[in-house]
């Protein structure tokens, strides 16, 4: 059953002459459970897809629907609910609170939901202590690196159970190590706890992970294909980018 | 130089909602300070053209030296002296009148034997006094054989408006019409007849003369002003004229100078205030910056050339501010003055022209907007260009080091607050002033220190408000974050609005006070007064039984008396006033300052006392104390028993007590004041014709109503003070300004994570509530700063007040709770704008801002 389809989903930005189709007829279907990639050149639309995917912005023409209810004319607080209930976002910078701690960053959808702090702190804890971030709770994110951010951000994004990742280029700001953890995260977030997972990013080696790539060019879906984890390494992907790069 | 320049021009035009509210701060510091000083002066002028009003006060009158009249033309001498308020030429001439003229009985003694009549120019003249009409209408130039009189006057000749009287003069009697009336006059005076000039002229025979000049001068000229001013006009009029200075009585003065004090102190303020909006602008906008600025630095930027874009933008935004501050200033003074205009010239023909621009002034202004704005962008422009290339790759910090920078000043923000304070219980009044801005900076010093403990204190009351929305917790933070910035907003917005408050909270109840006493004064319904109130001594009494015959006329209620006695303790002269403690709550009644009704039952057990302010200030007791009064027979002890006081013993030292004790040891039984009620269902009409025909028999006592009378100079008084709220309102507007600008500000820096709130799912309602909450959290703190600058301030205006009246200084309760709410709501009205905007930012949007 997909969790996600979209028909016909079209963006456009601004009007007159300096219209920028960002998106065009974008025809997507995503199963449960699926952890998908989404690639391609910069200013192809990739952003765009996961804004609109995640309720942040409206298309300008076609139809999204999450679990097989549309989400396109849905008003702006019952929106807001299901982004807090159903959906978890990672951005490529932090976006982390400066002014809260690790855990209570990481339980913020849960608070914003009206759970007691105690109790959203201790499902925060939980994520926390899986990405190895036990010993940091306390800490502001000046006091934590790149990678341990985004780590804190991605428990963000599981602490209220969602059925829905979206990651726009997670590993965009860290460095190769990081960005390998994180994808694995990202993966074993996939396989381990049933969700689904949209991630965009540059990075051949990176997408490599997903079980699903999805190459978007000039806002239109140009490719996709299905990764067996056997034969497809970064290596791969790479050469797969160069053909349709083509 | 080029590179600033254009670097700042765009960051200007990029920002285009904070710029426009960074300029806003500059247009409203500017316009704050023109406009203020462009109308206080005018302000001023008008307040003191309604206190000299309504006391009659006149500066100079001018007359020939041989007494004689002279021609009006003398008055145009007067034309090209500067410095004038209001000129005024009268002829007043005093009309003899024949024996019986007014009764027609010649077995009564005569109660009126001259009258004075004032010939005037009417517009003029009320420039100079005010005529509060009770009746009627005042004089108009076209009137011919009309007349303005006092109600009591009007009694004596028994005519009302439209009736007219006749009058001897040199051609021989003169019809008057009686177009208006003025209160009973309660001082023995002559009565005046108020009549257009001309008319005067023809009654007395003196073709276009005058006898007398009243001239005001300009407001709130000191010694060597007025000494000038007069040198001028004896120069103008020449030997043959002498200029008399009417001096105001001292407590006149003293009324003035704290009303200019007062001033002055509001006018310092909004200057700080005006000040602090901008450099509060300055220092966001660098903390803002700093990613941009880091990444200046690693490209390659010198610290000089990052001072340079700070200081090019403030100088930019200093200049713009300033041009548009001065046109809006004007413009809100004109505002003003229009407004001011209408409720004045009912009551004082006050001719306020257009506001007059001073080029120094505009000089100032506008030195002051650019000179603040870049002074207050060359802090935050050093400490951006300490901004490390790090600081470009790190997210944004979350605290400035706060003790390192607090410790410092909080140590010499006590120390100034300490010596202030000291300052002030010193009772030196040149240092009020330079001791209250001192304070006021005292306290922007020790709050970045107090922030945080302050915010943990309000922070549970408001996260339990919004506890279920799970964001309090999140406003608390985000103020914690910059202690600096919410110590200079809170300080500099609320200090000004509570100060207000406090001084309005004072000035009402003062006027409640005096409005208290006097209908307890002269609230009922008729006054006997004697020729002289306040020197009881000097009075011829009556003896009781013209009370007791007042008593028993049909439809009179209640009669209450004034008997008076001297006596001394330790050596001190004390007033006594001999009251009924039964029927004088009924119909008049004291102040109480310490103790209440009560006060009176114990009156009538005892030998006891209730003393008012001036006798505790004078004999240095207090209630409970019990003191030694000399009587004829010797020493007697008499216990205090409250404080009180009524109007017209307010100056004297004066103890009051049951008229059976003062007939017991001071042998005093003769009334000297008499006060009456009617009885609801009275008849008015027969009980007035029976009680003057009773007066009759008594001539020291002047018969007057005293309704009318305390209606007439409630009316005045009402006037007087509307002019001081009119200012205090126009105060409190930019303490507003201040914070909604700050809430505004501070939403705009925090695009990127109310962005990030909404995406991760707060809905727009939990967003406008975190807004609400930190605006909340923001007047909490202001609130109590402000209430500490309220309460000095509070603690100087008693000070200067205790000159007209003793009242001591209470804990003004009332003050601070107005100011604790209107905090609050001011609070919450400064962050609609901000909380909306904070609700409706597009996610994606604001995602994207830098
Ligand atoms: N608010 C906007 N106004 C106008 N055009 C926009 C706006 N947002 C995005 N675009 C345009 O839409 C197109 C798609 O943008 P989008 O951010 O989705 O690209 P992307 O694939 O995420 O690129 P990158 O890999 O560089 O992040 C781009 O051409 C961009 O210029
Ligand atoms: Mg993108």
């Amino acid at each position: 059953m997909s969790i996600i389809s979209t028909e016909n989903l079209s963006k456009v930005y601004g009007s007159g002459a300096t219209t920028v189709t960002a998106l065009e007829k974008i025809n997507l279907k995503v199963n449960s459970g699926q952890f998908v990639a989404v690639m391609g050149p910069s200013g192809c639309g990739k952003s765009t897809l996961l804004h609109l995917i995640g309720g942040l912005d409206k298309p300008t023409e076609g139809d999204i629907k999450i679990e097989g209810v549309s989400i396109t004319q849905m008003p702006d607080d019952q929106l807001t609910e299901l982004r807090r209930r159903k959906i978890g976002f990672v951005f490529q910078f932090f976006n982390l609170i400066p002014v809260m701690t690790a855990v209570e960053n990481a339980a913020l959808p849960v608070t914003l939901d009206g759970i007691k702090p105690a109790d959203a702190y201790k499902r925060a804890t939980k994520w926390l202590e899986r990405f190895e971030l036990g010993d940091r709770l306390s800490s502001r994110p000046d006091q934590l690196s790149g990678g341990q951010q985004q780590r804190v951000a991605i428990a963000r994004a599981l602490v209220a159970d969602p059925t829905l990742i979206l990651a726009d280029e997670p590993t965009g700001n860290v460095d190769t190590r990081s960005g390998d953890e994180i994808a694995g995260l990202l993966r074993d977030v996939s396989k381990q706890y049933d969700r689904t997972v949209i991630m965009v990013t540059h990075d051949p080696r990176i997408a490599a992970y997903a079980d699903r790539i999805v190459f978007l060019k000039d806002g239109k879906v140009v490719d996709e294909t299905l990764l067996d984890r056997k034969n497809h390494g970064a290596a791969a992907v790479t050469r797969m980018i160069k053909e349709i790069g083509d | 130089m080029k590179l600033q320049l254009s670097l700042a021009a765009r960051y200007l035009g990029r920002r285009k909602l904070r710029t426009t509210l960074t300029t806003l701060a500059i247009i409203f510091g500017v316009l704050l300070i023109f406009g203020m000083n462009t109308v206080l002066p005018t302000m001023i002028a008008a307040l003191q053209a309604n206190v000299q009003g309504v006391e009659g006060q006149i500066d100079f009158s001018i007359t020939n030296i041989s007494g004689e009249s002279f021609p009006q033309e003398i008055a145009n001498r007067l034309q090209n002296v500067a410095g004038l308020r209001a000129v005024s030429a009268s002829l007043n001439r005093t009309i003899n009148l024949p024996a019986d003229y007014i009764d027609r009985d010649p077995a009564r003694p005569d109660t009126l034997i001259a009258v004075n009549l004032v010939g005037v120019t009417s517009e003029d003249a009320r420039s100079v006094r005010a005529y509060a009409i009770i009746e009627g209408r005042y004089l108009e130039d076209s009137d011919t054989a009309s007349a303005v009189i006092s109600q009591t006057l009007a009694d004596a000749l028994s005519v009302k408006v439209g009736e007219s009287f006749s009058l001897p003069g040199a051609s021989g009697l003169t019809e008057l019409t009686v177009v208006g009336i003025l209160p009973p006059n309660i001082m023995p005076i002559t009565e005046e007849i108020l009549v257009n000039l001309p008319q005067a002229q023809e009654m007395t025979g003196e073709t276009d003369r005058v006898n007398l000049i009243d001239i005001n001068i300009e407001g709130f000229a000191d010694e060597a002003r007025r000494n000038e001013i007069q040198q001028q006009i004896e120069t103008a009029l020449g030997k043959n004229y002498q200029v008399g200075t009417l001096t105001a009585g001292d407590e006149m003065f003293a009324a003035m100078e704290l009303g200019q004090i007062g001033l002055s102190v509001f006018g310092a303020l909004a200057l700080f205030m005006g000040g602090f909006i901008i450099f509060n602008t300055f220092r966001t906008i660098v903390t803002e910056r700093r990613r941009d600025i880091g990444m200046l630095r690693a490209l390659g930027a010198t610290r000089r050339t990052v001072i340079g874009i700070i200081l090019a933008e403030s100088l930019l935004q200093g200049l713009i501010g300033s041009a548009i501050g001065l046109i809006l200033g004007y413009l809100m003074a004109l505002g003003i003055i229009k407004i001011v205009q209408g409720p004045l010239s009912l009551f004082i023909n006050l001719k306020l022209g257009a506001p007059v621009i001073s080029p120094l002034l505009v000089l100032f202004s506008v030195g002051l907007g650019v000179g603040v704005t870049v002074l207050a962008g060359l802090l935050p422009a050093w400490n951006a260009s300490r901004i490390t290339p790090l600081e470009a790759l790190r997210p944004s910090q979350a605290e400035i080091d706060v003790k390192r920078k607090t410790g410092i000043g909080f140590i010499v923000g006590m120390l100034i607050l300490i010596v202030t304070t000291f300052v002030v219980l010193s009772g030196q009044s040149a240092l009020i002033i330079p001791g209250g801005l001192f304070f006021l900076a005292g306290l922007v010093l020790v709050t970045p220190a107090l922030v945080n403990p302050l915010a943990n204190l309000f922070g549970p009351i408001i996260s339990w408000i919004t506890v279920r929305q799970g964001i309090g917790g999140l406003a608390k933070s985000n103020l914690k974050r910059q202690p600096a910035r919410v110590a200079v907003t809170a300080s500099a917005s609320m200090l000004g609005l509570a100060v207000i408050v406090a001084a309005g909270g004072l000035v009402s109840s003062m006027t409640g006070i005096i409005d208290e006493l006097m209908l307890a004064s002269f609230g009922s319904d008729y006054l006997f007064v004697p020729p002289s109130v306040m020197l009881w001594g000097s009075n011829i009494g009556s003896s009781p039984e013209f009370a007791q015959d007042l008593r028993e006329v049909e439809g009179v209620e209640e009669v209450s008396t004034f008997r008076y006695g001297a006596t001394t303790t330790n050596g001190q002269a004390v007033s006594l006033i001999g009251i009924d403690p039964e029927a004088f709550p009924n119909v008049s009644g004291l102040h109480f300052l310490k103790g209440n009704q009560s006060a009176y039952k114990k009156l009538a057990s005892k030998r006891t006392l209730v003393v008012n302010g001036a006798f505790l200030l004078a004999i240095d007791a207090k209630a409970g104390d019990t003191i030694e009064l000399q009587t004829t027979n010797g020493t007697v002890s008499y216990e205090i028993v409250a404080v009180g006081m009524d109007l017209l013993n307010a100056k004297v030292t004066t103890a009051y007590l049951s008229q059976a004790n003062l007939e017991t040891d001071f042998g005093v039984t003769e009334d000297v004041f008499i006060q009456l009620n009617l009885a609801e269902d009275a008849s008015r009409e027969a009980v007035k014709t029976e009680i003057w025909s009773l007066a009759a028999n008594y001539p020291q006592y002047k018969l007057i109503s005293g309704t009318d009378y305390y209606g007439a100079m409630k009316t005045q008084m009402d006037a007087a003070f509307s002019a001081v709220y009119i200012v205090f309102v126009f105060l409190a507007i930019p303490s507003l300004i201040a914070m909604m600008n700050t809430l505004t500000i501070s939403v705009l820096e925090r695009t990127r994570e109310i962005g990030m709130v909404r995406a991760v799912g707060g809905t727009r309602r939990q967003v406008r509530n975190m807004v609400l909450a930190e605006a909340l959290l923001l007047a909490a703190i202001g609130t109590f700063f402000g209430i500490l600058g309220g309460m000095y301030l509070g603690y100087v205006f008693v000070t200067g007040i205790k000159v007209l009246f003793p009242l001591g200084y209470y804990f003004p309760v009332s003050g601070i709770t107005t100011a604790v709410i209107i905090g609050l709501f001011f609070g919450l009205l400064a962050a609609i704008i901000p909380a909306r905007q904070a609700a409706r930012l597009e996610i994606v949007q604001a995602l994207r801002y830098e």
